[in-house]
């Protein structure tokens, strides 16, 4: 018995339907919490695809640091944190859309082809060369990136600014 | 060795971009937009993944570069947005984007 297909199964599962939960539910707090477990099924299927270091950064970055800063910003936002969104209706086009977009996904899943490719793991440090090694130029971009994205953030939120 | 059709991950894939963009387009909230927003991005870095993983070349490891980079560029991107997130209830005292119209005209 393969467990392969059985675990993806699960793990495909429990993440679509965080991910609706977590759009559909009334409370912002449980958004979070949902959305938290749908970071943790992907980390899983992270797992599944040979990408344990990118399932490791998963968690770490996603269901760690994102998940608290999402609390953070619900906690300094409102007076109740557990106070009830507005209910917002949907509307019957997004509806028909949805409806729509599955049974598309549906008919095309019928033609799609089923045979298994093996997928191919790799070491973590032929991913750590890959990434340092031109110069480290990726990672360089990425911290420069996140140098000007705080220093933009700090700009919005500093104070006596109208 | 893992084994399954590539196919299952693209569903995947799809399925969760289909749920990012329905959340972007029916929610008002500005956390919860920030919050479809990052399904959205999941959803590409799946694809990222999925498709390195399955080619059989060295192309997995840009494929898992590139995850990489996206995930700490999606980060990024929540750490600005709640930085407007409080900028904007200061100012306005909610934080629904149907009333953040001070850039309108």
């Amino acid at each position: 018995m393969n467990i392969e297909p059985v675990a993806f199964a699960a793990l495909a599962g429990v993440a679509v339907a965080t991910a609706v939960l977590a759009l559909l539910v009334r409370e912002l707090v449980h958004t979070i919490l949902w959305i938290a477990v749908f970071f943790v099924a992907l980390a899983g299927i992270y797992f599944l695809l040979a990408a344990p270091f990118l399932g490791v950064l998963q968690l770490g970055v996603y269901a760690g640091a994102v998940t608290i800063l999402l609390l953070f910003g619900v906690m300094v936002t409102r007076k109740r944190i557990f106070s009830r969104e507005a209910a917002t209706g949907i509307g019957p086009v997004p509806l028909a859309l949805a409806f729509f977009t599955v049974v598309l996904l549906a008919a095309a899943a019928t033609v799609l082809p089923t045979h298994e490719v093996p997928v191919r793991a790799y070491a973590v440090t032929d991913l750590s060369t890959t990434l340092f090694g031109t110069d480290g130029a990726w990672l360089l971009l990425l911290g420069l990136t996140m140098l000007a994205a705080l220093a933009g953030a700090i700009y919005l939120v500093r104070e006596g600014r109208e | 060795m893992t084994a399954l059709p590539p196919a299952y991950f693209l569903a995947l894939s799809v399925l969760l971009l289909g749920v990012g963009v329905f959340g972007i387009l029916t929610r008002r909230n500005f956390i919860l937009l920030l919050i479809a927003i990052e399904i959205a991005i999941n959803a590409a870095i799946l694809n990222f993944v999925a498709f390195g993983a399955f080619s059989g070349t060295s192309a997995g490891l840009t494929g898992q570069s590139i995850a990489v980079v996206l995930v700490g560029l999606a980060a990024t991107e929540v750490a600005v947005g709640l930085a407007i997130v409080l900028a904007l209830n200061r100012l306005r005292g909610s934080i629904n984007v149907s009333e953040a119209t001070s850039l309108r005209f």
